[in-house]
């Protein structure tokens, strides 16, 4: 059982820091102390803290206004007020804005143990009920699919409908815009929820596994099939299957497919005998179908069969409105995951994070995520924590313009010339007069 | 330290009755594994005393003797009968710094044992050791304990004090031999 907690202790007076300081070590928390609401926020800012002891009259910012801004910025830690001033005007208000407790100075030392056993069977009730939620989310898997943009609110909104027929959906998109996350959905919004759902990656296996994984195989089909092994086509029966990278398929597939679901039947290889399947067909693909089959890659009668409706989501790029909101899942998911709290991003962090151009798209986003949380030091993730998404020659903070980076360069320059000009002049292929020019234009001066 | 057995200082302020002195530095050396020396008294510390309190600030008094050097002893423990506080806290009955030199324990108020006008010696004297040896356990590093049959455990009144043995539970007892195991280097 851990009922350590990372506190803080906020009070301007020494005495009384110190003294909660060395009372609260004894018992094995981990202690920090502020003298004032600014330095609490500084220290927040950089680590999570489970539960802050707050003095009410401080100078500056008062105990009630560090409540407010800490409940605000980090709704999940406990804050008890402490104060020699107390009145009850103080205290409801104070209970109101969010304070767990309200110690009157001096009190008790058993008081204040019991308050934080207290404290420990709240935060543990907490992290059970945020253990169990994070299941859940995983198991609720439409819940999943994160987007404010308005092609994400049409996809949102397409598929309720979508599920409620049988009808053959094809998802188009690049690879990790999250395709399997829409045929989940589909599948969790259809009247066939309660039946199975079973992925199959088309373009992962070779053709001759593949038809025995769909279609199963009779005893003594080939080498091997030792029993009668029913296919996904049966096994997927009430439910929904989903074909990702359907465009990988051979022709043969293709026209076998193309039978079963016309025919609502499957015939196991090595088998003559038809086995009735009832599924729902979702399928996906990164490429352009149609253009495939205008080449004759793929067989247009199977296109218009898989292709009753089609659900495209757009690259992430197209859809960067989305990327606050998709950092904030993923960190909320790592954070649970790791169980290191690594809960913000500065606002520089976010703008490199938009300005990429994520060719993996929503996976590439998240592996960034995750890794960024695994190897961070502190609760909050800056632009150097996402440093390894750009090339090692480009790697800059933030954003710069063009003048900025012929400024730095020619600075650069000069300085590893030990500002000799005209060596300076060459390397930037340029003449000595127009260098001249342009170390006045940029007002660049020599600092080494 | 080198060259000298560790040991701790019981050290007297003003006049606690001998016999808790003395039943202090019997327990020591078996729970610590160390020699006791108990050293001459010395005054009650009138620069700790808080008019507005009628109490004695335990910090001053610990920091006080922490500035004191004893190179003779590894550890001080002063014993005194005046009431102790801590700023933000009522009182307590005995107070030191997580690996500090220095701790302190009070008689105070346990010989105030809630609706009984008298307390026996017997009592107090079991009450103020278990304090010492739980307040010397501090200086040693170790950290309260859920066991509540354990001398680290935290106690929130005298009944609990009562109903904790003179012991060290296992965990707490390895944890101290180790940190005693290191002095000793």
């Amino acid at each position: 059982m851990n009922d350590k907690f990372r506190l803080m202790v906020v009070d301007d007076e020494k005495i009384v820091r110190e003294s909660l300081y060395y009372w609260f070590k004894k018992s094995g928390h981990m202690v920090e102390t502020a003298e004032s609401g600014f330095e609490a926020l500084e220290k927040l800012e950089k680590t999570p803290f489970d539960l802050l002891f707050v003095d009410i009259k401080m100078p500056m910012m008062n105990g009630l206004e560090l409540l407010g801004k800490v409940k605000e910025e980090y709704p999940d830690t406990i804050v008890v007020i402490i104060t020699a001033y107390g009145s009850i005007d103080t205290a409801v208000q104070a209970m109101k804005m969010g304070a767990s407790d309200y110690l009157l100075k001096p009190f008790k030392p058993d008081q204040m143990s019991l308050l934080l056993e207290k404290l420990a069977n709240q935060q543990r009730l907490a992290e059970n009920y945020r253990y169990v939620k994070g299941l859940l989310d995983e198991l609720v898997r439409f819940d999943n699919i994160i987007g404010r943009s308005k092609p994400m609110q049409q996809i949102f909104n397409i598929i309720p409908e979508v599920a409620q027929s049988d009808s053959s959906v094809l998802i188009t998109g690049e690879t990790g815009t999250g395709k399997e996350l829409v045929a989940k959905a589909i599948h969790a919004k259809s009247l066939r929820a309660h039946g199975p759902f079973i992925a199959i990656n088309c373009g992962a296996m070779p053709e001759t596994l593949l038809e025995t994984e769909l279609f199963g195989h009779r005893k003594g089909a080939f080498t091997g099939a030792n029993q009668n092994r029913k296919g996904f086509l049966e096994v997927v029966s009430g439910g929904t299957l989903f074909l990702d990278e359907i465009g990988e398929i051979s022709p043969k597939m293709q026209v076998d497919l193309l039978r079963v679901l016309e025919e609502k039947e499957v015939i196991r290889v090595g088998d003559r005998e038809p086995i009735a399947v009832d599924f729902r067909l979702v399928s996906s693909t990164c490429r352009k179908l149609d253009e495939e089959v205008k080449a004759g890659n793929f067989r247009e009668d199977f296109f218009y069969r898989i292709n009753v409706i089609t659900i495209s989501i757009p690259p992430l790029r197209e859809r960067k409105d989305d990327i606050p909101l998709l950092v904030e899942h993923f960190l909320n998911k790592y954070s649970h995951e790791t169980t290191k709290k690594v809960d913000k991003t500065t606002a520089e962090a976010l703008a490199f994070l938009k300005d990429y151009d994520w060719p993996g798209n929503v996976r590439e986003l998240e592996n960034a995520i995750e890794r960024a949380v695994v190897l961070s030091k502190s609760r909050t993730l800056d632009a150097d924590s996402f440093s390894f998404l750009q090339p090692t020659k480009t790697r800059y903070k933030t954003r710069r313009t063009l003048r900025e980076v012929e400024k730095d360069y020619i600075k650069e320059t000069l300085e590893n010339q030990n500002w000799n000009v005209t060596r300076s002049a060459e390397i930037l292929d340029i003449n000595r007069v127009t260098l001249h020019k342009m170390i006045k234009r940029y007002d660049i001066e020599r600092t080494r | 330290m080198s060259g000298t057995k560790a040991r701790v200082g019981i050290m007297a302020f003003g006049s606690p009755p001998a016999e808790v002195l003395r039943s202090i530095a019997d327990a020591v050396p078996i729970h610590f594994g160390m020699p006791v020396e108990i050293l001459p008294p010395v005054k009650i510390p009138s620069y700790a005393f808080d008019p507005a309190r009628i109490q004695y600030n335990a910090v001053s008094i610990i920091e006080t003797i922490e500035a004191m050097k004893f190179p003779a002893y590894l550890k001080i423990l002063g014993v005194l009968t005046v009431d102790l506080f801590l700023p933000v806290f009522t009182h307590v009955f005995g107070e030191a710094r997580q690996g500090g030199n220095c701790a302190l324990v009070s008689l105070h108020r346990l010989g105030q044992d809630a609706g009984s006008s008298c307390t026996s010696a017997a009592s107090i004297k079991e009450r103020t050791t278990k304090v010492a040896l739980h307040e010397l356990g501090h200086l040693f590093n170790i950290i309260h304990c859920y066991d509540r049959g354990c001398l680290m455990h935290f106690s929130m009144d005298l009944e609990e004090l009562d109903r904790i043995p003179v012991e060290f539970c296992r965990y707490c007892k390895a944890f101290l031999d180790e940190s005693i195991k290191q002095f000793r280097k």
